[in-house]
């Protein structure tokens, strides 16, 4: 690793506080990002990955009522920290964003050429000609025919793949450094999203910049992506490299998860196998291990203490107390990474 | 090329015989669904043949706007066809007066996408589930009671959600209360329409458990339409993949996901990702497969429907429309539309990849 991450994020915690009391979407996350990183982020709904991303940028509705701890360093900067009109810079600057359903960014009345050239001229000062020709330019590089005429309709008139690229080519405009990509492809068929997932991939090798991608499936992650970070409610817990993870998940969540889906290329019989129960709807903020109500291994101490941060392999942890007490053996033994199954 | 081509016991070629073992509880033939829309009139199904016997689950797989959901409303007789055969245990349900065809209803039921929006939000659970027993006068109030209470249980539902609104229950239960009306008129056939495609994950592997079950307990016919091709290669007997309105390749879930013939297909099976590290380099191959977007319906091209994304069409595929044609090995229940399908198998074994269904150009 070297020694300036992009991104890094120190004990993050954001808790909303609702009618029904506080939930704490996010609960204590930390991680690095390497300029040029690609970093999936997995997890059921509610487990707090898109508000880790929000967070990042502040990106709250008004009528949130939200309190956000830790620190976000993004090249030196603290995102927390800075003011409304600093952080405005960095988002659509020099951090990009694309999210599920394009058609909540994208201003449905105005032209999507203008709408790129828009953030051009507010992002990096240019002209009003240049910004439309770099906008045509934006457009063919995203994959988009005939891109003079195309950037002269409005977002109505793309189909949903397309639609999904306008966004991306918005979202690369101002050559960001890190890309943050909320389950992009998932109301896309799947040919389309065949092509969107190699198009981040290519624009992220082609200009640098880090990708975090948020999805619930692995496969998705598996294409884009060379880390991955699983979350549950509001905490990190697991960490791999994903060629690392396929065969070697080590948190029984991650592993649910994993076996949870009918994978494509297995023999089809028998039942699938669901995670019982539901995560909890509060968020995190618990003295326990959070998973131990629908986990087959709990033992005592997960119902009695929140698991540590466990390294099982190399760059790879878990939060669990199986692999803790597993590690502590392991490494009474003396042979470290090397557990039984 | 082989010179045995159109083979009879292909499903597109007429309906199976009356003696035939496989003949089905539900017979699908030739059917032709049209619209106006603003650009114009489209064939948004066009002249599509299938059929599903008890106990057998057909997965129909296919992009958005391949006409599988009005297919599937055709079927259901919510939407006219302009030509075409719809028969459920031998009744045309097509030629049906308005009367008798709401009684033949409780014998095809429907579960659709998304669960909140089909239910009636002032109803309890148990209300909603013995709705369609109410509506086809089916039974007397004891026996409803006693049918609303067994769907529940097929279904998973405990007794205790009877009385709560669907507003009270979480997405998965919501769900199962749609299928549970669906299954308590005791239908022969279930139609599917992307049931699962709305719920969290964690939630799909319930409701898909819930389906497999249903399906071998109550014997049930089931068509079963998603576009994530891993849960219906999960469910499926068979599968039939559609394109621009058209069947262009059907046959045995395990025949056509493992050795798809169809050039489309291929294209579809390979653009699924995997969690693996071949991940990457395959959705490359799927680019390969699948090239450009989607025609519109408006003017859908000439022959063979897919030759605009093909990487082999050449002017056979442009002037002529491949008829479907069965696979010879096999049990006859494999066939496809495509002129080059032999020399594309061809081709792909004479560079043998790592997994069958990585066929490269």
């Amino acid at each position: 690793m070297s020694a300036l991450p992009l991104l890094e994020v120190d004990d993050l915690r954001v808790t909303f506080n609702t009618a029904s009391g506080p939930v704490h979407a996010v609960d204590g996350v930390s991680f690095t990002m390497e300029p040029g990183a690609s970093l999936g982020v997995v997890g059921e709904s509610g487990s707090g990955k898109s508000v880790t991303a929000r967070a990042l940028l502040r990106l709250f509705a008004i009528t949130d009522d939200v309190r956000v701890a830790g620190s976000v360093h993004f090249d030196g900067v603290d995102l927390l920290r800075v003011d409304e009109r600093r952080l405005r810079h960095v988002r659509g600057g020099q951090i990009g964003m694309i999210f599920q359903d394009p058609l909540t960014s994208l201003n449905p009345l105005m032209a999507v050429g203008e709408q790129i050239a828009e953030s051009l001229r507010l992002h990096r000062g240019m002209g009003r000609a240049e910004a439309a020709s770099e906008a045509v330019e934006l457009l063919a590089r995203v994959g988009i025919a005939d891109p003079e005429k195309r950037a002269t309709e409005l977002p109505s008139s793309f189909s949903g793949g397309m639609r999904q690229r306008v966004m991306i080519s918005l979202a690369i405009a101002c050559r960001p450094r890190l890309l943050i990509a909320d389950e992009p492809t998932t109301a896309l068929d799947v040919t389309v999203q065949a092509e969107i997932l190699l198009l981040l991939d290519e624009l992220r090798r082609s200009e640098g910049m880090a990708l975090m991608l948020i999805t619930h499936d692995f496969g998705v992650v598996a294409a884009t992506c060379e880390d991955v970070q699983v979350m549950y409610a509001g905490k990190l817990v697991e960490k791999a490299s994903m060629a690392h993870l396929f065969d070697r998940a080590n948190h029984p969540y991650t592993e649910g998860l994993l076996r949870l889906v009918p994978r494509f290329e297995d023999a089809h019989t028998g039942r699938l196998h669901p995670i019982p129960g539901q995560p909890p709807i509060t968020g995190g903020g618990g003295s326990s291990c959070a998973f131990a109500p629908r986990c087959d291994h709990a033992f005592d101490r997960c119902r009695a203490e929140v698991p540590p941060e466990v390294a099982v392999g190399p760059e790879h942890l878990s939060a669990c107390w199986l692999a803790a007490e597993r590690a502590r053996d392991t490494i009474e033994a003396g042979r470290p990474w090397k557990r039984d199954r | 090329m082989n010179g045995a081509a159109v083979v009879g016991t292909v499903s597109e070629t007429g309906a199976p015989s009356a003696d035939d073992p496989r003949r089905g509880v539900l017979e699908v033939n030739d059917v032709v669904v049209e619209f106006d829309t603003d650009g114009g009139r489209i064939t948004a199904v066009d002249g599509v043949s299938l059929h599903l016997a008890t106990g057998e689950t057909l997965g129909l797989v296919g992009e958005s706007g391949c006409g599988k959901s009005t297919l599937a409303r055709a079927i259901m007789q919510l939407v006219p066809m302009q030509r075409g055969s719809v028969r459920l245990e031998d009744t045309d349900l097509g030629t049906l007066p308005r009367r008798e065809l709401r009684r033949m209803r409780h014998r095809i039921q429907m579960v659709f996408q998304d669960p909140r929006g089909s239910l009636d939000p002032r109803m309890s659970v148990s209300t909603l589930i013995g709705e369609p027993l109410r509506v086809h006068s089916i039974g007397d109030r004891t026996s409803r009671a006693r049918a609303v209470a067994e769907a529940m249980e097929l279904v998973g539902l405990p007794t205790a959600v009877a009385d709560r609104l669907p507003s009270e229950l979480s997405g998965g239960q919501q769900q199962r209360v749609g299928i549970a009306r669906a299954i308590v008129t005791d239908p022969a056939v279930l139609v599917c329409d992307e049931p699962v495609s709305a719920l969290d994950v964690s939630i799909q592997a319930q409701i898909i458990n819930v389906l497999d079950e249903l399906r071998d307990e109550l014997d049930l016919a089931m068509l079963f339409i998603a576009h994530d091709l891993s849960v219906v290669r999960h469910l499926s007997d068979r599968v039939a993949v559609m394109y621009l309105g058209q069947i262009v390749e059907t046959g045995t879930a395990s025949e056509v996901f493992s050795e798809p013939r169809h050039p489309y297909t291929q294209g579809l099976i390979t653009s699924v990702p995997r969690a693996d590290a071949a991940s990457a380099a395959r959705l490359q191959t799927a680019r390969r497969l699948v090239l450009g977007e989607l025609p519109s319906l408006l003017d859908p091209p000439s022959g063979c429907r897919y030759r605009t994304r093909c990487p082999y069409a050449d002017d056979e595929c442009a002037a002529t429309e491949p008829p479907p044609e069965a696979v010879d090995h096999a049990d006859g229940l494999h066939s496809l539309r495509c002129h080059h399908w032999r020399d594309i198998a061809a081709r792909s074994e004479a560079q043998p990849s790592s997994n069958s269904q990585e066929q490269a150009q």
